[in-house]
């Protein structure tokens, strides 16, 4: 919906021209990255107190500009968020933050994030992983709400010491809180936030009394440079990473599996050879980003491919339109294993680069080479699939359909 | 004691540069530049760390 919003314009209209857009933002990409950075309206005006005009951002959709503005974060910033500003999005540390501060909570919880934890889980990740396809056992699934949710939810709920059982919650809190305010009203925003809040906060209080080995205890006994961390700042890590921590791994699986149900020579070749698995995810990140686009505010007057950016202006930096551009990937638009691996923005690129990113290449690691080993065939379900459209910030299924072929059974005694 | 960058694992994502910045700097196309290739004693602990926090796994110390 990168357009102008007129008087006339209904919310029906925007919410329908959203949802549509997200279904598929490839084409408005296409057609707009040429004449982009482009300044549109981000949120049409009375979507919430203090939003009396159209709020307008600044889109980047050109590789080129997109890795600029990732890799200057001092230009480029996250915290000057003016929908924090107007307590419209709580603060969250990292992800909305600055250096230094940003500096001092990265390196402290940035060990549990490493390649080599990240390994050392990997054993209960696949017990998971098969605990989950072992209750689909095989025929027509919808994969995203037998698998692709419930498996990072639980990885994530693992990792932050909090009860499993309470999944179907932290999936609504998180799909309220990533969504749009044309898509879901501030007043209900306000309250999912509350109860994330009120949540960790008792969670915190629990592990101050009795700790344990997870991440809310680290958190709560953490001590850098003598100080420990601030209430505001521990319940923010926890909301940002049952946030990140899921929806994002939910839409790359998902994402994945879908691309893969309509290559089934691809599926065959990957059976044979699983060298291919990591090209195959990495291109998946590329060509189908889980993270569609995030937002910066610049402090200062910028330009970018000739175009000038004042100071103060809010940034959209299209993860997904970059990594489509044909200036940086030749045929952007086929799903290709003979490009360099390590060029896409899908994580990001600089002091923001995505936290979880060994995690989240793990559980697709983890969850393909699971689905090679017991599925010799995937193909599509009777119901259709439906792309997710309140979300700008995601791109992913609500529903995915797939039949799930066992292997045939050979029987010792056949003759 | 040497840091040293697999060019091939490298993403160039900067978070070496970010967060070790008394080991490693970065050049004007991203790439990570080792600052000290010989790190001392006094910065073993950092090096250790820069190694293990690389996403990519790209960063080694030998002995």
């Amino acid at each position: 919906m990168i357009r102008e919003i007129t008087p006339t314009t209904t919310p029906e209209q925007l919410r329908a021209e959203l949802a549509a857009f997200l279904a598929d933002p490839y084409p408005t990409y296409r057609q707009m990255r040429d004449q982009t950075p482009l300044e549109y309206v981000f949120l049409p005006p009375g979507i919430a107190p203090g939003i009396d005009e159209p709020m307008r951002a600044w889109a980047l959709m050109k590789f080129s500009d997109v890795y600029n503005a990732l890799r200057d974060h001092e230009t480029f910033s996250s915290a000057r968020n003016p929908l924090v500003a107007k307590g419209i999005f709580p603060p969250l540390v990292l992800i909305l933050d600055d250096p230094p501060r940003h500096t001092r909570f990265r390196r402290l919880v940035n060990k549990a994030f490493t390649l080599r934890r990240v390994e050392a889980l990997q054993p209960w990740i696949a017990r998971v992983a098969h605990q989950l396809l072992d209750e689909i056992g095989s025929g027509e699934v919808d994969i995203v709400r037998s698998y692709t949710i419930p498996l990072p939810i639980r990885v994530i709920a693992h990792l932050l010491g909090i009860p499993e059982e309470d999944r179907d919650t932290f999936k609504r809190w998180s799909d309220t809180f990533i969504s749009s305010l044309v898509s879901i009203p501030l007043e209900q925003r306000m309250k999912n936030t509350q109860e994330m809040v009120e949540y960790f906060g008792r969670m915190a209080a629990a592990r101050r009394a009795h700790g344990a080995d997870d991440l809310i205890t680290a958190l709560v006994e953490a001590d850098i440079e003598g100080e420990s961390l601030q209430d505001w700042e521990i319940l923010g890590f926890c909301i940002l990473l049952l946030i990140a921590g899921n929806e994002t791994t939910t839409n790359l699986i998902g994402n994945m599996l879908n691309i893969l149900v309509d290559r089934p020579e691809l599926w065959q070749q990957l059976r044979e050879d699983r060298s291919l698995v990591e090209p195959v995810i990495e291109e998946t990140l590329r060509y189908e980003s889980p993270v569609q686009q995030l937002s910066r505010v610049t402090t200062r007057e910028v330009v970018l491919s000739g175009v000038t950016i004042p100071e103060g202006a809010m940034v959209s930096v299209f993860f997904g339109a970059a990594n489509r551009d044909p200036q940086e990937f030749p045929d952007p638009d086929e799903f290709r294993l003979d490009r360099d691996l390590r060029n896409h923005v899908a994580f990001g690129m600089g002091i923001h680069y995505c936290l979880g990113a060994p995690l989240a290449r793990a559980e697709a690691q983890i969850t393909l080479n699971a689905f090679l080993d017991r599925f010799p065939r995937l193909t599509r379900g009777t119901a259709p699939a439906v792309r997710q459209t309140t979300s700008p910030i995601v791109y992913g299924f609500q529903q995915l359909p797939l039949v799930l072929h066992p292997r045939e059974q050979r029987y010792a005694f056949s003759h | 004691m040497r840091l040293v960058i697999d060019r091939s694992k490298c993403r160039k994502t900067g978070q070496c540069a970010y967060l070790h910045p008394e080991l490693f700097r970065t050049d004007t196309d991203g790439s990570p530049i080792v600052r000290v290739e010989h790190p001392g004693e006094e910065l073993r602990a950092a090096a250790e760390e820069a190694v293990e926090l690389c996403p990519s796994g790209a960063i080694a110390l030998e002995e």
